[in-house]
């Protein structure tokens, strides 16, 4: 069906809460929806733990890096809508910035960049 | 404080949670069914996806970070709720914790005013007293003359001033026509500015009121003297007084809080050491080549000042030193004349400081060995009353065996098990805490009454301030994890389908035989038997004293102390006055006879002489000295003191005529080795004094005290002595005589204060104060031990018989006699006492040391009582568990089978 996840439930915290903050900087989402999007833009590589994603954007929102909204979808259901705020898309920046160099490092260690 | 805010809304915040995560399977599903799943197969797999709902919740509330408190939160209302359905329990747990913390805090309070508390002063620890006397730590002397103050400070740097004081002494201020006794004590002026004490109106005493010459006599009147003699009327500052008859202006009142250095020993005034001879003051003194007659400043032989320092810790060594290196040096002028023997024994004198953070205190030397071993014994009260909560919580936590094995099931982790039973043991406990200061309260000043002799309270503030609180509160959390250590390790221990599975039968079975709550039943028997056997040794030793023969007649004995110096009556004035007391007190009806001393019986004051006796030879340890009376003829008759040779002082022993004595038989055998010695001669320099008859040995002080070596001289032959007692001896009831007395004194003399009127059996009651506390507390906290302990022994057996109704069931169906299973239990528990009783007895050979010093009349090992506390505890524990025995030999067979 789809190929096996590379990413199992242990993923990084700290990885996981970047692409949850990645997801949502272009458009606001709900979490089911935050789910299936990193699936989709991974090519189904990444599959989210999904018992990891809420307490991963109860984090976020704490820092106050995301802020979540109920509003009605079109399909008349509720749902809970998070947003990246100003303090969460500075961070943002930070980390993708940060990833960029430890990935150009680490490519150039093993000899792949 | 965003955190703040979650947790207050932790209830929104988890309705929000569920609600997203209920959208985020709708979702899920709709995908599914879209795909072309059945709908029910749908909602498995999003189900799936999702992993657990409750662990989702669980991991999201975790990030909040308010879980610690959330948890402590829950878990105290949980320990509450669960507390209010069983409410009997609750009462008595709480009440039981509140009793015991707050007699803890009780005895902790006395405790602390008394010995460990600091005086009320600023840098206290700075301060220190000089004292004197042999290096040992025996007969410590504090006294010095003025004269010797004013030396010993010429040897000191500026910055390190003396201030010195006299004892605090009994006299009569008189405002108006009121005349009232004071506790009064004379200081030099800088007295107060060294302590760091000021004057809350008015002024305290300062340099300028030691000038004799240009200075008014003032008084300073402490807050407390303030409050008792003038209801704290402000007007009084800048009035005159009369002060044992001298003019005196107030001139102001001290700082509240401070009543003097002595602990338990307020002062109602102070005034300059100079007016001591003005108002007649008579304090402790010790007097050598003087006249005490006569003004004592100026007598460098009187001895009568306490010296204070304040010394910092840079310049204490220094001081210290040069201290004694100028005491050394006196001692070496004063022995220069004196012979080989006196000179080693007086050389060997030296002089330190002496810290006085904490003050002088008498009670602390006569009460602080008691009312440690009390602490001891009420914080063992509070062990067993722990161990008897304890073990009831195992019990019931046996009982809600099922509820925990549930929640075990549904994944409750032991941790959190073990926090919440710890947590309602906490509570239980913090409620008794809340409880106990009215306990602590009521209980410090009972335990004062107690102490105290007759009816005077022991002055001493117990306030119920941080330090006792605090103290309360520290204790709180301390029982709270006692209390609930072991049922909760049992929590954490639950198995999670055992007792599920078989309705609490398996667990309950398993648990009959309780092996942590018989070893708290073994401890709490092993520490009553320990506090049995102290009360037991306490109250023998009160009976002991109080079987002691005196050697006079104290039942039949009315004392009547009066002051005739305070009254300023004079030397040529002193024979009539004795003539008329001795008429007018023997004309009382139910009175005897009558005879009149100059110090009275089983009173605190001594008077102590040193003798010669020609012909021996003193080392330098011989101690030469004897207690002295001047008594009347017929005191002895009174009294009951049994001549045992030679005569009694007859009217013709007469002022002028050779002068004669009547001695003790320790006095006699101390320096002639035989009480047969009329005849024989003695005196302080030469043997001025001839012996004419000798008397049994008796224990005039107190009767704790060894007979001491005593000396009676005839009043008539002492023209310059006052008798400050009337001794009576009566035919009838006390206290009519009393009545009389006090009314016939009254009517000869009104201007004689009269101090007291008490028969002697009183004032040596008040003498064993300490062992009758120490009796009547032991013998208390005995008591409730025996009950917690029987309480506890009950509760265990109780609920073991319970557990086991089955196997009873079958053996009596099997063809036991009852008898067998009534013997059974009761050997079960009996098992438990002697193991207890055991331990206990090897718990005992530690505890003998501490009340070695308190006990008179037997050892602290002594068998006969220690068998009866044995006997005591075997029979509580058989009378606690025959009714569970009687009970498991009477459960019915085929009830018992059928089950519960």
């Amino acid at each position: 069906m789809t190929p096996d996840p590379l990413v199992k439930p242990d993923l990084l915290q700290g990885t996981l809460d970047m692409l949850v903050l990645r997801t949502v900087a272009d458009e606001a989402l709900h979490g089911y929806a935050i789910a299936q999007r990193i699936r989709l833009l991974s090519g189904d590589r990444l599959a989210i733990p999904q018992g990891s994603l809420y307490p991963s954007l109860r984090r976020l929102e704490n820092q106050a890096l995301l802020k979540g909204e109920w509003r009605t979808a079109p399909s008349g259901r509720d749902a809970r809508v998070y947003r990246v705020t100003a303090k969460g898309r500075r961070r943002l920046d930070a980390e993708l910035h940060q990833w960029r160099e430890l990935s150009l490092a680490i490519g150039l260690v093993l000899g792949t960049g | 404080m965003r955190w703040l805010l979650r947790l207050l809304r932790r209830r929104a915040l988890d309705q929000d949670l569920d609600r997203e995560l209920r959208a985020h399977l709708d979702m899920m599903t709709d995908d599914l069914i879209r795909s072309g799943l059945s709908p029910a197969e749908a909602g498995r797999q999003a189900r799936l996806a999702l992993g657990g709902v409750e662990q989702v919740k669980e991991a999201s509330r975790d990030v909040r970070g308010t879980r610690f408190l959330e948890d402590f939160l829950r878990d105290t209302l949980y320990a509450l709720r669960s507390l209010r359905r069983s409410p009997g329990f609750t009462v008595a747990a709480i009440l039981t914790l509140a009793v015991g913390i707050g007699a803890n805090t009780a005895v902790w309070s006395v405790l602390d005013a008394l010995v460990w508390r600091a005086l009320p002063l600023e840098r206290s620890d700075e301060l220190y007293a000089l004292r004197h006397g042999p290096p040992s730590d025996e007969d410590p002397n504090y006294l010095f003359s003025f004269l010797r103050m004013g030396r010993l400070q010429a040897t000191l740097p500026g910055s390190v001033r003396l201030a010195a004081m006299s004892s605090a002494g009994r006299l009569y201020l008189a405002t108006g026509e009121r005349s009232e006794p004071v506790s009064a004590q004379l200081v030099s002026g800088n007295w107060f500015q060294l302590l760091g004490v000021g004057a809350s109106r008015g002024r305290v005493l300062n340099e300028g009121d030691d000038d004799e010459v240009q200075a008014r006599p003032v008084v300073v009147l402490s807050d407390a003297g303030w409050a008792r003699l003038f209801g704290r009327d402000p007007g009084v500052v800048g009035t005159v007084l009369r002060l044992n008859g001298a003019l005196v202006t107030v001139a102001g009142i001290a700082e509240p809080g401070f009543d003097g250095l002595t602990v338990g020993q307020p002062v109602d005034l102070w005034t300059p050491l100079w007016l001591q001879s003005q108002v007649r003051f008579i304090g402790n003194s010790s007097a050598r080549n003087a006249d005490t007659e006569k003004p004592w400043l100026p007598q460098d032989g009187v001895s009568w000042l306490t010296l204070v320092t304040r010394a910092p810790a840079g310049v204490r060594e220094q001081a210290a030193a040069r201290l004694a290196t100028r005491y050394r040096t006196e001692l070496l002028e004063e022995y220069a004349q004196a012979d080989s023997v006196e000179r080693i024994r007086g050389l060997r004198e030296r002089l330190q400081l002496e810290p006085l953070a904490r003050g002088f205190s008498p009670l602390r030397a006569q009460f602080g060995d008691p009312l440690l071993v009390l602490m001891v014994s009420v914080g063992l009260v509070l062990l067993i009353a722990c161990a008897n909560l304890a073990s009831l919580r195992i019990a019931r936590g046996a009982a809600r065996g099922q509820e925990v094995a549930v929640r075990v099931a549904l994944g409750a982790r032991p941790g959190r098990l073990f926090r919440q039973a710890l947590t309602e043991s906490l509570t239980l406990a913090a409620l008794g805490a809340v409880v106990s200061p009215l306990v602590a309260w009521l209980g410090g000043s009972g335990l004062l009454r107690a102490a105290s002799s007759g009816s005077r309270p022991i002055p001493l503030a117990l306030a119920l301030d941080l330090r006792v609180l605090g103290f309360a509160f520290l204790l709180a959390p301390a029982t709270g994890v006692l209390v609930g250590l072991a049922p909760a390790l049992r929590a954490a221990r639950a198995a999670p389908f055992g007792a599920a599975a078989t309705g609490g039968r398996v667990a309950a079975r398993a648990l009959h035989r309780l092996p942590l709550g018989r070893l708290l039943v073994i401890s709490q028997i092993a520490l009553s038997l320990v506090l049995v056997a102290a009360a037991g040794l306490f109250v023998r030793t009160l009976h002991n004293f109080s079987r002691v023969d005196p050697g006079y007649a104290s039942e039949e004995v009315v004392e009547a102390r009066i002051e005739p110096r305070a009254a300023g009556y004079r030397y040529e004035e002193l024979p009539g006055l004795h003539r008329r007391l001795l008429d007018a007190v023997g004309a009382v009806p139910g009175v005897r006879s009558v005879g009149l001393a100059n110090l009275g019986l089983a009173t605190t004051a001594t008077r102590i002489g040193g003798y010669r006796v020609p012909g021996i030879t003193r080392g330098p340890d011989w101690n030469g000295q004897g207690q002295e009376n001047y008594v009347t003829p017929g005191y002895f008759a009174t009294v009951g003191m049994v001549l045992l040779r030679g005569r009694e002082f007859t009217d013709a022993d007469r002022n002028g005529g050779p002068r004669v004595s009547v001695v003790s038989q320790a006095f006699a055998k101390h320096f002639w080795g035989s009480d047969d010695v009329v005849g024989r001669r003695f005196g302080y320099e030469q043997p001025t004094f001839e012996v004419v008859g000798v008397v049994r040995d008796a224990r005039v002080n107190a009767i704790k005290q060894e007979p001491p070596r005593l000396v009676f001289h005839p009043l008539s032959q002492g023209p310059q002595e006052y008798a400050l007692s009337v001794e009576a001896r009566i035919a009838g009831p006390p206290a009519e005589a009393v009545r009389a007395i006090r009314a016939a004194i009254a009517r000869v003399e009104p201007n004689l204060p009269l101090r007291e009127v008490v028969p002697v059996a009183d004032l040596l009651e008040r003498g064993l104060s300490r062992e009758r506390l120490l009796a009547r507390l032991a013998g208390v906290f005995s008591a409730m031990a025996l009950l917690l302990a029987a309480i506890g022994l009950y509760g265990v057996v109780a609920y073991s018989v319970s557990q086991r109704t089955n196997e009873m069931g079958i053996r009596l169906a099997l063809g036991a006699a009852p008898g067998a299973v009534w013997r059974m239990v009761l050997r079960d528990s009996l098992g438990m006492v002697v193991i207890g009783l055991g331990v206990g007895l090897l718990l005992w050979l530690p505890v003998q040391g501490l009340v070695r010093s308190l006990v008179f009349g037997l050892e602290p090992g002594d068998p006969a009582t220690l068998t009866v506390a044995v006997l005591l505890l075997t029979v509580v524990g058989i009378l606690a568990a025959s009714l569970p025995a009687w009970r498991a030999a009477r459960v019915d067979p085929a009830k018992a089978l059928r089950g519960p």
